[in-house]
């Protein structure tokens, strides 16, 4: 590509790092903010920078955060002795958009998989066998994908905190709710009758 | 009754673009050497496994110097199914049923069972351990999808123990803990595939015993053994006890990934014991056995794949194989380079043989 202007071209390569982003989708991006008055540039630009030199991560769950200690921390109206542990922050998310939880979390950062070179020393796992002793956590959920690296991760874990005076549960996997039965894979299938629940319980609930 | 009727091989092998029809139980296909007689049989073997017999990385298949490559069969079993297989010029693989592609490839394993015979296939008696462990999986995993799924299980963790211990190597600190997790999921894993190939190499000795002796004629017995580390102790157990062997290898050196087949005549270890004929007598013996086991299970024929194999066979024995196949109601293709032999044999069942010549 040709430009006339070394500022586009350079702006044109910085865009194209981005993932997802090709040369020519960077160009219309950057013509697109040519477009726009300086003022919201600056704003753009700014809530770029920021964002990268003000973000924390949470000293307690290494969620993303404003502060030293993120909002879900903070949080007074939510349970404080029951921790739910995730792969990333996109799972914190993820649960939290159900609006079904309200408890605290506990960030991993990766789940264990030798092959990729992560071990358990790369994980937060440290922080959180300390947090369950000190903030004397009575329920530690585990959220992990269901693979071989997430059950690994899970069993480690629970290995960990044997010891300590903690209810440790895992989230239930099976049919996916709206799923045609006859559409769900066999091994899903299978868990889910071997794994079944007593009609009364779903209906007390 | 199971049927391939209509192949469309592109870029495949040696067909740049080829369309072939089967109209009939048995199909003879016969040409020069290097005229493509394998690469019919091994697209046939590329549907029903996803993969090729022969070449073990996908990009071999596709003929020499060009890009991407396609297998279209139709098979007919109480209904018409279409089967694709499609390598993309990026080297991605796709594998279609009715125009469905499979999320998982390994959930196709089993609905269109073939049994392969080639002349390299002495191997399993000659070669390495692997390959009998391979021949074992092979069958087992069309017979039940959750034995395939273990396999592959198994696979991974064995590679990430593995990885581990490696890492190991490199670092001071041991972390046991996660060690210990990966040897209790190989344990119970590793304990179902065991029971899995115990159940399955019973099976295999009879029935392997009962075509040797109706194919050779002798007396002699063939011992089919299977061989486990797990048979004298749990794999847990086995792990723990020589983890330090497992550390300074940086493998594993226990498990059913060491499992074998050994194969005995006479007392005798059967590659030192057997002739060329014994030999040969003793893989078509386990070859049907493979045959009537699936069929059995899966109450339909597998296709037969039999590639050259009159070369090694007197007249005999191949009119007693044909004999035997032709009444079980199997598909069958067969490659000679030389059309007289195959009409010679197939006399008998004249108006059942489909003649292709390359």
């Amino acid at each position: 590509m040709i430009f006339s202007s070394t500022l586009i071209e350079n702006c044109v390569n910085e865009f194209s790092k981005l993932p997802g982003i090709g040369k020519k989708s960077a160009l219309r991006l950057v013509l697109h903010l040519l477009k726009q008055d300086k003022n919201s540039i600056d704003q753009f630009a700014n809530a770029m920078t920021n964002m990268r030199n003000q973000i924390q991560f949470c000293r307690q769950c290494h969620n993303v955060s404003d502060h030293e200690i993120c909002k879900i921390c903070t949080d007074f109206s939510r349970k404080k002795k029951q921790i739910c542990v995730v792969e990333s922050i996109r799972d914190v998310m993820a649960i939290e958009a159900t609006q079904q939880y309200n408890g605290l979390y506990h960030v991993l950062g990766g789940i264990i998989s030798p092959l990729d070179g992560i071990g358990p020393e790369q994980l937060k796992i440290t922080s959180l066998i300390e947090r369950i002793t000190q903030e004397e956590i009575e329920e530690m959920i585990m959220a992990l994908s269901p693979t071989l690296e997430g059950d690994t991760t899970t069993y480690y874990i629970t290995k960990k905190a044997q010891h300590l005076n903690v209810k440790i549960t895992t989230i239930s996997k099976g049919v996916a709710f709206g799923g045609e039965l006859e559409y769900a894979d066999e091994l899903t299938l299978a868990r889910s009758i071997l794994n079944r629940l007593p009609i009364v319980d779903i209906i007390s609930n | 009754m199971l049927r391939i009727e209509k192949i469309s091989l592109y870029h495949f092998r040696n067909y740049t673009n080829q369309e072939f029809s089967f109209d009939k139980q048995i199909i003879s296909i016969t040409g020069k050497n290097g005229s493509g007689k394998t690469s019919i049989l091994d697209a046939i073997h590329f549907l029903c496994f996803t993969k090729s017999y022969f070449l073990h990385i996908d990009s071999l298949v596709i003929t020499n110097g060009l890009q991407g490559m396609r297998i279209n069969g139709e098979f007919r079993t109480d209904k018409l199914d279409t089967l694709t297989c499609i390598i993309r010029d990026n080297g991605k693989k796709e594998f279609l049923k009715n125009s469905v592609a499979y999320t998982q490839f390994s959930r196709h394993i089993g609905q269109f069972p073939c049994v392969f015979i080639a002349p390299d296939d002495t191997e399993l008696i000659t070669g390495s351990s692997e390959g009998r462990r391979k021949f074992m999986d092979t069958i087992i995993s069309q017979l039940s999808v959750d034995y395939l799924d273990q396999i592959i299980l198994y696979a991974k963790i064995l590679q990430q123990r593995n990885a581990l211990l490696k890492q190991w190597h490199l670092q001071s600190a041991q972390d046991y803990p996660l060690l210990q997790i990966y040897t209790k999921q190989l344990q119970t894993i590793g304990h179902i595939i065991h029971q899995y190939r115990i159940d399955f190499c019973k099976q295999l000795a009879t029935k392997t015993n009962e075509f040797y002796t109706y194919l050779s004629e002798e007396k002699e017995q063939v011992i089919i053994q299977y061989q486990s580390q797990l048979e004298s102790a749990s794999l847990e157990d086995l792990l723990t006890q020589n983890i330090e062997k497992d550390i300074r290898t940086q493998r594993t050196n226990y498990g059913i990934h060491k499992d074998d087949l050994d194969f005995e005549l006479n007392g005798m270890p059967f590659k030192q014991a057997a002739s060329q004929g014994q030999r040969k007598s003793f893989l078509f013996g386990l070859k049907l056995a493979q045959f009537f086991i699936i069929q059995a299970q899966k109450n339909k024929s597998p296709i037969l794949l039999l590639d050259d194999i009159f070369e090694k066979l007197d007249e005999s024995r191949s009119h007693k194989l044909i004999d035997f196949l032709v009444k079980q109601n199997a598909q069958i293709f067969i490659t000679h380079t030389h059309i007289e032999q195959v009409k010679k044999t197939f006399k008998e069942y004249q108006d059942q043989v489909q003649f292709i010549e390359l």
